[in-house]
């Protein structure tokens, strides 16, 4: 094994902040007791990391230590096994809401970095209430039978990117889901078609602006759809009800 | 032992073993602020966070034979502990229910911080601001909210390789930004 390449492969860094797998975990510890240079690295990185978490600067309120030692001291020093632990793994009641939540964690960040005027608190709390607006919003929409989902996935000029269309086949309302779109040049801007027997029906652009801090945007109805397709547009092109640009994501129902 | 007493971090897992009070109002007085750094990143609400930070070291004090120092320093070891907690109680009904009856806080109430200091500016959550915007995304998915990569890359409709090559990235650069 080239340990030096395992050193610098980020397995440090995800051991230490707790992210490994339960696999990785074990060949690390394993590792770690062979060699050296390896538990060096780990020692190194935990002390960085310590010094930086050690800066913070807003202590909690005086009065959690007085309650804290009460709550030991209650307790009294014989403490059973097992008892309290809060390593109960909650986890499986939530998958389940996961996936709808994570779409949101983004759109948290997308908040955050609008606002940087405002307080972090603040914007986590916000983000926080607009995590849990767009988690039902979306729940909506998947729970409605009406509704179906098309996967638009990265053409070659951009093969990362993604999105997701909803469109309503009883009331044709269109809902469009950036999950990772680049941000456009600035003279350019994204723009959503509806594609029926090949034929593209405009169905709005996407003001970018507005996608920092909803992740989730209503477009224009279409009555009818097979796929659905983003373009790359020029701001100001003589006829913006065809498209013109490169295709940047497509995908049908 | 005296009240001034200073502690190695070995001497003082040594006292922790004991269950030795003193050393454990020690290790509040030395840790608490970068461990409640921790719970507010992923806590908000300061009132839960307080909470929280309680049940951390009441675990702490509880835990300590479970902790191993030939897997990591003390600090890491109590760093995990208080994630776990944050991260169980954003996902518990009772915190769901806290934030539905709790109001708003005020513009000016926080963001006037000029009086306290800030916690952006502080603590972890500085570095992690430094990191990309593409990769802190995911960084704060994986780290604060506690999402296993596969679900991140189903909910964000990437492919896990990009995930976990992103995560993997992220995670390189916070070394450096540490360093």
């Amino acid at each position: 094994m080239n340990i030096q390449e395992y050193i610098s492969s980020g397995i440090i860094e995800s051991y230490v902040l707790g992210l490994a797998s339960e696999e990785e975990r074990r060949e690390f510890e394993t590792l770690c007791a062979q060699y050296p240079e390896l538990l060096r690295a780990r020692t190194e990185f935990e002390i960085a990391l310590e010094k930086q978490a050690l800066s913070a600067t807003e202590p909690p309120p005086a009065f959690v230590k007085e309650k804290l030692l009460n709550e030991i001291r209650a307790q009294g020093k014989v403490i059973s096994l097992g008892n309290g632990s809060m390593q109960t793994n909650k986890r499986w009641k939530y998958i389940a809401a996961a996936s709808v939540i994570l779409l949101a964690g983004s759109m948290a960040w997308n908040i955050s970095m609008v606002s940087k005027n405002i307080s972090l608190s603040k914007n986590l709390y916000k983000a926080k209430e607009n995590i849990m607006d767009l988690a039902a919003e979306i729940g909506r929409l998947q729970q409605n039978p009406n509704v179906k989902m098309a996967s638009l996935r990265g053409m070659e000029i951009s093969p990362q990117s993604t999105a997701t269309v909803y469109w309503d086949t009883a009331s044709h309302d269109v809902y469009l889901l950036a999950n990772n779109l680049p941000a456009p040049p600035s003279d350019k801007q994204y723009q959503l078609w509806a594609l029926l027997d090949g034929k593209p029906v405009d169905l709005g652009m996407m003001d970018f602006t507005v996608r920092q801090k909803k992740l989730l945007v209503r477009m224009k109805n279409a009555a009818n759809a097979q796929a659905f397709a983003i373009t790359l547009e020029k701001m100001d092109r003589p006829d913006p009800s065809k498209p013109g640009g490169d295709m940047v994501v497509m995908g049908k129902l | 032992m005296n009240l001034n007493t200073t502690y190695s971090e070995q001497e003082l897992v040594a006292s922790l073993r004991q269950r030795d009070e003193k050393a454990f109002a020690y290790l509040y007085d030395h840790y608490a602020t970068a461990l409640y750094g921790v719970v507010n990143t992923v806590v908000p609400d300061k009132e839960t966070a307080n909470d929280v930070l309680q049940n951390v070291f009441v675990n702490i004090w509880r835990k300590f034979d479970s902790y191993d120092p030939a897997k990591g320093r003390l600090f890491t070891w109590m760093m995990n502990i208080a994630r776990n907690a944050a991260i169980d109680e954003i996902r518990s009904k009772s915190y769901a229910n806290t934030r539905k009856t709790q109001p708003l806080p005020e513009d000016h109430e926080i963001s006037g911080a000029v009086t306290g200091p800030r916690i952006e500016d502080s603590g972890l959550k500085k570095v992690l601001g430094k990191l990309k915007e593409e990769w802190r995304v995911l960084v704060d998915l994986s780290y604060y909210q506690g999402f296993t990569h596969e679900e991140i890359a189903k909910a964000l409709d990437l492919p896990l390789g990009t995930v976990k090559t992103r995560i993997r990235s992220a995670l390189i650069q916070l070394r450096t930004l540490l360093q």
